[in-house]
């Protein structure tokens, strides 16, 4: 959790909601977080866990929570734990979208699969993913996440945002890829705009043009400095 | 045969929020076969619309996108001739005065007269549901259910002879009203969640966000197949 006071200077300092991040399972940063006025909570990977086993009760709280998922058992134990929208893990700080990808698709080919299963076959498949059986045929029937679903951890640019909506995200989370770019005013705007427009390839192009240097994208393996933040979780 | 023809397009603006949402409500209300529904991202798109649907979501980032698609005088032209429901953040575009803006304040349409804020309950955790007495509605002794989401409040009205008279719609119950710390009395305007003024429809809660399409019904039968305004 960052010092609360930086927290409440952006909250009036702008007018769009505003979300900050807890460490795993560190349900009293969260009772901060609720009390500071924060519009949402993100229980993250990025910052060091604060629990092993357990991840916060998110049902004790009335503001909605964001977490990490890479694949759809994580994402509907989440959604048990009371998460309100669910996010892709990805590779965060790395500016490389891989990982993200891999996990999106990991996502929604299990949606797919479960879609078309028997309930029986529900219930075997709900134990393999240990995911929460209701919660599985809710997404069966919906064929979809029953929240809403972001991709984040690695997008670096427009193209990167376009290609996660066009996977089946709803919306995009960009964080060092904007700040650690070269321009990160103009870079954000075309980000976001690519968002709006990620089906449309004339649009994707002229908001790519000119946007200065990218952030340096990282190699993912098991060397990273600090290890891989997406195994964080549980 | 050619039935397609006849039907009145409606879009939705969908450059950011709960626009899917909306999509969903008008394809299951009974008068969906009598409408074309489309979202709407660019000025061409817009040009294909008979009438248009502004969604809840964060009103500056639709004011931003919709100027840098290029769809801000588009839409304000749209506004002097054809029908447009805002929800939440778009009863904030159609305003014609907002309080509470970022520095610079923000672009507005100003399709309906009235004096709006933004986040006028408070933030996220502030929101909250509302049983509404709606008279214009089918089965209107059912109450319909508000989901107010960092909404907006009308703080005033502003008839004119030059513009249609304005209609309030719907009311906050006074049990209902979150802090009544705000209020000046019982005809305080920041009860007022629902305003029609012309072929223009403004909730500062989410219809879409329920199952009761009774809204969207109005709207397309009051504002956009009659063609008679009041």
């Amino acid at each position: 959790m960052s010092d609360p006071a930086m927290i409440k200077s952006i909250v009036d300092a702008v007018t769009i909601p505003v979300m900050a991040k807890v460490r795993i399972g560190h349900f009293v940063e969260a009772q901060i977080l609720q009390v500071i006025g924060v519009d949402y909570i993100d229980e993250s990977e990025v910052l060091t866990p604060a629990d092993e086993e357990h991840h916060i009760n998110k049902h004790n709280f009335k503001v909605p929570f964001v977490c990490g998922a890479r694949n759809l058992g994580e994402a509907l134990r989440r959604i048990s734990e009371g998460a309100a929208f669910i996010r892709t893990k990805g590779e965060a700080g790395t500016g490389n979208v891989v990982e993200a990808v891999r996990h999106q698709r990991a996502v929604m080919a299990e949606v797919r699969k479960a879609s078309v299963m028997s309930e029986e076959e529900l219930y075997a498949y709900a134990k393999e993913i240990q995911a929460p059986f209701h919660l599985l045929k809710e997404t069966a029937r919906l064929k979809r996440l029953p929240v809403v679903n972001f991709a984040a951890g690695g997008i670096a640019s427009p193209a990167d945002a376009a290609l996660m909506m066009q996977l089946g995200c709803d919306g995009v989370f960009v964080g060092s890829g904007i700040f650690h770019s070269g321009n990160p005013a103009k870079r954000a705007r075309a980000i976001v705009q690519a968002v709006t427009h990620y089906n449309n390839p004339k649009v994707l192009a002229e908001v790519s043009e000119d946007l200065g240097a990218p952030m340096v994208g990282l190699t993912i393996d098991t060397n990273m400095k600090g290890g891989r933040l997406a195994e964080r979780g549980w | 045969m050619n039935q397609t023809q006849d039907r009145r397009g409606v879009g939705i603006l969908a450059l950011q929020g709960a626009f899917i949402e909306h999509q969903t409500a008008l394809q299951r209300i009974p008068s969906a076969r009598k409408i074309n529904v489309s979202l709407v991202r660019t000025p061409a798109d817009l040009a294909k619309c008979d009438a248009l649907i502004i969604p809840g979501g964060e009103s500056t980032t639709i004011a931003l996108l919709a100027k840098l698609a290029g769809l801000l005088e588009p839409l304000r032209q749209f506004s002097k001739t054809k029908p447009i429901w805002g929800t939440c953040a778009g009863a904030i575009l159609l305003a014609q005065v907002v309080e509470n803006t970022k520095q610079g304040g923000q672009e507005l349409l100003g399709g309906i007269s009235v004096t709006v804020a933004r986040n006028g309950w408070g933030s996220q955790v502030e929101s909250f549901e509302a049983p509404l007495t709606v008279t214009v509605l089918e089965d209107s002794e059912k109450p319909f259910t508000g989901v107010f989401i960092r909404a907006p409040v009308v703080l005033a009205l502003h008839p004119s002879p030059d513009a249609p008279p304005i209609q309030i719609v719907a009311r906050l119950p006074p049990e209902a009203v979150p802090s009544t710390r705000l209020l000046t009395g019982l005809e305080d305007p920041r009860t007022i969640v629902a305003v029609r003024q012309g072929k223009h429809l403004l909730t500062t809660f989410h219809p879409e966000l329920t199952k009761d399409g009774r809204f969207h019904e109005y709207f397309v039968q009051n504002c956009i197949l009659s063609s008679h305004s009041i």
